[in-house]
C-alpha cells in the first residue's frame, strides 16, 4: 500500500516536471509578435453582425468590416470609409455613393452589389432587421451599378452618412438561408476591416489577426484578442496582473481601485453618456389618453423648473460619481459632441438655487403644511414622490439620498422605490406607474437616435404595448424640430436645430439632465506604446463609435526570453502546488499508518 | 422520498425481502413506481416553468430594446417573431408541444436554439461542478468519519467548526476573497491561479493543455467544495454516531478487532447509507449549484448562461436552463431513491 503511494506521488513529480517544459515550448510560437488583449465584461452575443445587438459585438464588427462611412477620427464628422464621396440629388431623397476599389480578406474585390446585397437583406428579411432595422426604415430601394450604390429614400434622412449597417461579403453571405439562426461562426471570418476574425471561444474570448491587405495599410500589431470577463472585478485583478492590456467602461470604484499602479494608465475622459431624471410629467399612450399613476403636480412645469433648480448637480457630480463626471448643464447630448451640444446660458441656465425654487412653488400655490411638506394648491394631496431605481446599483442608491435631501429642502418629499430591471422598464417605458425615474442614453455621433425616443409616436401603444420611449414626451415643438432636423442635410443648419430641441427639454424639462458620465478606462502601458482616442484630442478608447484605437495601436512584441521565462515560472508554480499535494498526501498517509498502529496498541 | 433524515433513523431491522418473490421484481416494481413519479413531476415542472415565467413582471421584447433604438414597428415585429402576440392558451400548447420534442426555443439575446447554447456549456460545468463535488464528498466523509468516531475531540471540534463557517459563507464573497488573494497575490503571497475561464487564450497542446485547464479549475473548485462540504461531514459524522453505540459494534470490539477495523469493516458501512443517498441526491444540483461560482471565475458553463439570461432577462433562456435544472434534480432524486432501496434491504422489506 505504501508503495503504491511512494511510485504515485513519483509518478506526480516527474508528470509535473514534463508539463513545465510543455507550457515553456508551446509559448514561443508568440515571441516576436504584438499582441494586445482587451478585457470585456461582456461576452458576445452573436458574430453575425445582422443579429448582434451588444456592445461588444458591435466594436468587434466595426474592426471587421467597413461601412459607407465612419466618423472622422478627429472631428467625429461623417468620412469616408467604403464609400470614397457621394452626392445627393436636389430634392434630398437620392444618393449616390461611390463604392471605393478595394478587396475583401479572401482577395475579391468589392463592389457596390455588396453593399446593396446588404442593405436590401437588411430592408426584407425581417431576422436581419434585429441589430440595425431602423437604419434601413426610411430606405425606398436600393440599387447598384459597377461601383456605384444608389439609395433612394422614403423621406430625406440627414443621418444618411451615420448608417451603422456594416457592409457584407455577398459571395459570401446570399448562401444564408435562414438568417435568424445563423450565428456565423466561420472562420477565418471574410471581411474588409482592419482586422480579421480568426477563432471564437464562446463566454471565453475572440481573436483577430491584423488585415495585410486593409486599405489603409496593414494595423502596426498582429493579433487583437477580446477576453470576457463575467465579474468587473476580476478584471480588474486581470488588469493588474498583466493577463488583459486594457479595459474600458470601468465604474468609479474599479476606476480607482487601479490608482497607484504605474504600470496602468487611468484614462478619464469625457463620456458619450448623459444621466438624467426621467420626470412623469402626465404620461399618455399613442392615442394621448392618460396612463399610468404619475403624481398631478409633475404635470405643471414650475414644478418641474423647481425640482431643477433644488438639484444641485456640481455636488452629484462630485460626490455620487466621486468627480469622474461632468455636471450637466445641457440635455440629452453630451459635451464630447462639440458639433451637437447644446449648454444653458443666459435667464435659460438653471442653477442650484433653493430660495428660487422655493419661490417659484409659492407663488404657484404649492403651500407648505405644519410638517414642512407642501400641498396640492387646489387640494390637500402632498408633494410626495417615488423616485424609481434599479436595485443593486450602488451608485442609484447614493443618488437617491442626494436627491431626497436637495428635494426636502423645497418642502417636497422623496421616497425611493427600488425594482428588478424588467420592473423598471416596464414601470418607466409602458404603464408609467412611476413620478421620478433614473435614466440616462449613451449617445451616437449623430444624436439622431437618442432624439426619436423622445417623440410621440414612442408612446405606448393603447394595449399596452410599449413603443420605446424614455420620457412619454409628447410635444408639438420638439415634433416640428425632428422632422425639420431630418431634411436639414446642410450640417451646421441641422446642428442648430438640434441644439434647439436639447434647450425645449431642458426648460419644459420632461427630462432633467444631471451629469455626463466620464469614460474610464484603464491600459498597461508597459505592453501597450501608444493608442489614439476617438476624438483624437479627449476621447474615447474602448465601446466608442470607430474602430480608430484599435487600428492606431501599438504595442511591445512578447520576447522570446520573456516567455521562456513565464513559461517556467509557471511550471515553478505548477510544481510547488504539485509538491505541496504530494507532502499532504504523504503525511496525511504516514498519519494514518501511525494511527493504526496505535490502534492496535490500544 | 426517502429523505436522508429518515433513513438516518433506526429502521425495523429486518433482513432480506419476507414475501419470497425474487428481490429483483420488488426493486423492479419499485423503480417503475419511482419513475412514474419523475414523469408526473417533469410535467409539473414544465407546465409550472410555462405559467411562472408569464406570470413574471415585465414586457420581454422592451426589456430587450432596453438603451437601444427600436421603432414601434420593430418591436411588434420581434413581438410577432417570438410568438408573444398569441393568445396565451395557444402560446402554451406551442411550448409543451415544442419541448417534448426538446425544442426549448431560441434565445432573445444570443438568437441561438437554447438547446444548442445548452449543449455548448454543459461540459464546462460538469467538469467544474462534478469535480468540485467529489472533492467535498471525499473530503466531508474524510473529516466525518473521524469526528463521529471520537465526537467531541479536538478534531472534531475544529473540523466541525471550520465546515460550519465555510457552510455560511456566501459562496460569492469566498469566490471573490481567494480570486483576490490567490489570483492577484496579496503580500508574500504570490498571484498563482489564472482571474478567469477555463484555459489561457494562447492554450498549449496535449499534456499541458490538461494542467492549463487544471490551473483554471483550482480556485472555482476550492470554493464549490469549501462551501458545501460541511453537509457530507455533518451527514457522515451524525449517522456514524449512531451506529457507534449499536450492539453489533460492541460485539466486534469484543471479537477482539481492532478499532480501525471495526470503525471501517462494521459501523462506516452502515453509516454510509444516507450519506450516499444525500450524494445522489446532490449530483442533481451539480447543474444549477455552480451559478455565483461560475460568474465570479467568468467560467463559460451553465451557470453563467443562467447568470447572463437572468441580467438581460432572456426569458427563453431562463426558461430553458430552469427545466434543464429542475429536471436535472428531479432525475438525480429518482435514482437516488432507487438506489437506496437495493442497498438497504431494510428499506425494501419495509
Amino acid at each position: 500500500m505504501k508503495k503504491l503511494f511512494a511510485r504515485l506521488a513519483v509518478l506526480g513529480v516527474a508528470l509535473l516536471v514534463a508539463g513545465q517544459g510543455q507550457i515553456a515550448h508551446a509559448q514561443e510560437p508568440a515571441a516576436g509578435k504584438k499582441i494586445v488583449r482587451i478585457g470585456a465584461t461582456q461576452a458576445v452575443d452573436s458574430m453575425n453582425p445582422f443579429l448582434a445587438v451588444r456592445l461588444v459585438s458591435s466594436s468587434i464588427h466595426r474592426l471587421m468590416y467597413g461601412f459607407l462611412t465612419v466618423p472622422d477620427p478627429k472631428t467625429l464628422q461623417p468620412s469616408p470609409d467604403l464609400a470614397e464621396s457621394w452626392t445627393t440629388s436636389d430634392d434630398g431623397l437620392t444618393w449616390t455613393f461611390k463604392i471605393r476599389q478595394a478587396k475583401w480578406s479572401d482577395g475579391k474585390p468589392i463592389t457596390a452589389e455588396d453593399a446593396a446585397w446588404t442593405f436590401n437583406k437588411v430592408m426584407t428579411d425581417d431576422a436581419a432587421k434585429t441589430a440595425n432595422g431602423p437604419a434601413a426604415e426610411n430606405f425606398e430601394s436600393v440599387t447598384a451599378n459597377g461601383q456605384d450604390l444608389v439609395i433612394k429614400t422614403k423621406a430625406p434622412q440627414a443621418s444618411m452618412l451615420e448608417n451603422p449597417i456594416p457592409i457584407m461579403p455577398k459571395h459570401v453571405w446570399e448562401k444564408v438561408t435562414d438568417m435568424a439562426n445563423y450565428d456565423a461562426e466561420v472562420y477565418p471570418a471574410v471581411g474588409s476591416g482592419a482586422y480579421i476574425a480568426i477563432e471564437h471561444k464562446k463566454d471565453q474570448y475572440v481573436k483577430l489577426k491584423a488585415n495585410p491587405d486593409y486599405w489603409r495599410g496593414a494595423p502596426k500589431i498582429d493579433e487583437l484578442q477580446v477576453i470576457f470577463y463575467d465579474n468587473p472585478a476580476a478584471s480588474i485583478v486581470g488588469l493588474k496582473k498583466g493577463e488583459i492590456d486594457l479595459i474600458g467602461r470601468l465604474s468609479p470604484p474599479e476606476f480607482e481601485a487601479l490608482k497607484g499602479d504605474s504600470n496602468i494608465v487611468q484614462w478619464n475622459q469625457q463620456g458619450r453618456r448623459a444621466n438624467y431624471l426621467q420626470i412623469n410629467h402626465g404620461a399618455t399612450t399613442s392615442d394621448d389618453k392618460p396612463i399610468g399613476d404619475g403624481h398631478p403636480a409633475l404635470k405643471d412645469p414650475k414644478v418641474r423648473q423647481a425640482l431643477h433648480y433644488a438639484i444641485d448637480k456640481q455636488k452629484l457630480a462630485d460626490e455620487v460619481q466621486n468627480g469622474l463626471a461632468k455636471p450637466a448643464d445641457g440635455s440629452i447630448v453630451p459635451p464630447m459632441y462639440t458639433d451637437f451640444f447644446w449648454e444653458a446660458s443666459g435667464d435659460t441656465k438653471v442653477s442650484h438655487d433653493v430660495a428660487k425654487a422655493n419661490q417659484i412653488l409659492d407663488d404657484a400655490g404649492y403651500k407648505k403644511g405644519s410638517d414642512g411638506v407642501r400641498t396640492m394648491p387646489d387640494g390637500d394631496k402632498k408633494l410626495e414622490f417615488r423616485f424609481s431605481i434599479h436595485t443593486d446599483t450602488p451608485i442609484e442608491d447614493k443618488l437617491a439620498e442626494y436627491l431626497t435631501g436637495f428635494f426636502k429642502e423645497i418642502g417636497v418629499t422623496l421616497t425611493t422605490k427600488k425594482l428588478d430591471s424588467s420592473k423598471f422598464t416596464e414601470e418607466t417605458g409602458t404603464t408609467a406607474l412611476f413620478d421620478i425615474a433614473i435614466s440616462g442614453w449613451s449617445v451616437n455621433p449623430d444624436p439622431e437616435e437618442v432624439l426619436a425616443t423622445h417623440l410621440c409616436s414612442r408612446r405606448p401603444t393603447a394595449s399596452g404595448e410599449g413603443g420605446g420611449t424614455e420620457s412619454f414626451y409628447c410635444d408639438e415643438t420638439y415634433e416640428k424640430l425632428y422632422q425639420e432636423q431630418l431634411k436639414e442635410l446642410d450640417r451646421p443648419k441641422r446642428a442648430e436645430i438640434i441644439k434647439q430641441m436639447q434647450e425645449r427639454l431642458y426648460t419644459d424639462a420632461p427630462v432633467i439632465a444631471i451629469y455626463y458620465p466620464n469614460d474610464l478606462e484603464g491600459y498597461r502601458k508597459d505592453r501597450i506604446t501608444s493608442i489614439t482616442p476617438i476624438p483624437e484630442n479627449n476621447g474615447i478608447l474602448y465601446g466608442g463609435s470607430g474602430f480608430w484605437p484599435f487600428y492606431t495601436l501599438d504595442a511591445v512584441a512578447a520576447p522570446a526570453a520573456g516567455s521562456a521565462e513565464s513559461g517556467s515560472n509557471t511550471g515553478l508554480i505548477a510544481g510547488v502546488v504539485g509538491a505541496v499535494v504530494v507532502i499532504g498526501l504523504g503525511a496525511f498517509f504516514l498519519t494514518r499508518r501511525r494511527k493504526s498502529v496505535a490502534d492496535e496498541r490500544e | 422520498m426517502t429523505t436522508p433524515l429518515d433513513a438516518a433513523e433506526p429502521a425495523v431491522q429486518a433482513a432480506g425481502s419476507g414475501d419470497g418473490r425474487p428481490a429483483y421484481r420488488g426493486t423492479l416494481r419499485y423503480a417503475l413506481s419511482k419513475a412514474g413519479g419523475a414523469l408526473l413531476s417533469v410535467a409539473m415542472v414544465i407546465i409550472g416553468t410555462f405559467f411562472a415565467f408569464r406570470l413574471l413582471p415585465g414586457d420581454p421584447v422592451r426589456a430587450l430594446a432596453q438603451g437601444r433604438n427600436m421603432t414601434p414597428a420593430q418591436l411588434d415585429l420581434e413581438r410577432h417573431r417570438l410568438g408573444l402576440d398569441k393568445p396565451l392558451i395557444e402560446q402554451f400548447f406551442d411550448f409543451v408541444g415544442k419541448t417534448l420534442r426538446l425544442d426549448l426555443g431560441t434565445s432573445y439575446e444570443y438568437k441561438r436554439p437554447v438547446i444548442d447554447l445548452i449543449g455548448d456549456r454543459i461540459g464546462a460545468t460538469l467538469l467544474l461542478a462534478g469535480t468540485g463535488l467529489a472533492i467535498a464528498v471525499i473530503f466531508g466523509l474524510w473529516q466525518g468519519i473521524r469526528a463521529g468516531w471520537r465526537p467531541g475531540s479536538r478534531f472534531d471540534r475544529f473540523s466541525t467548526g471550520v465546515s460550519l463557517v465555510l457552510w455560511s459563507v456566501p459562496t460569492f464573497w469566498l469566490g471573490l476573497l481567494l480570486l483576490m488573494t490567490f489570483a492577484a497575490g496579496i503580500g508574500p503571497i504570490p498571484g498563482l491561479f489564472p482571474t478567469r475561464g477555463i484555459e489561457s487564450v494562447d492554450a498549449p497542446d496535449g499534456f499541458a493543455y490538461l494542467l492549463d485547464v487544471g490551473m483554471h479549475m483550482v480556485l472555482p473548485c476550492l470554493t464549490l467544495a469549501a462551501v458545501v462540504y460541511a453537509q457530507y461531514l455533518m451527514v457522515m459524522r451524525s449517522s456514524l454516531l449512531e451506529e457507534v453505540s449499536q450492539d453489533y459494534v460492541t460485539t466486534a470490539r469484543a471479537k477482539g478487532l481492532r478499532d480501525d477495523d471495526v470503525r471501517r469493516r462494521h459501523a462506516v458501512p452502515n453509516a454510509l447509507l444516507p450519506t450516499v443517498t444525500l450524494v445522489f441526491m446532490r449530483i442533481g444540483f451539480v447543474v444549477g449549484g455552480a451559478v455565483t461560482v461560475e460568474a465570479v471565475f467568468s467560467w463559460p458553463g451553465l451557470g453563467q448562461l443562467f447568470y447572463e439570461a437572468i441580467r438581460v432577462p432572456d426569458f427563453t433562456l431562463m426558461q430553458g436552463t430552469f427545466m434543464l435544472i429542475a429536471v436535472a434534480v428531479i432525475l438525480m432524486n429518482t435514482l437516488a431513491d432507487v438506489v437506496y432501496h437495493v442497498l438497504d434491504p431494510r428499506v425494501r422489506s419495509a
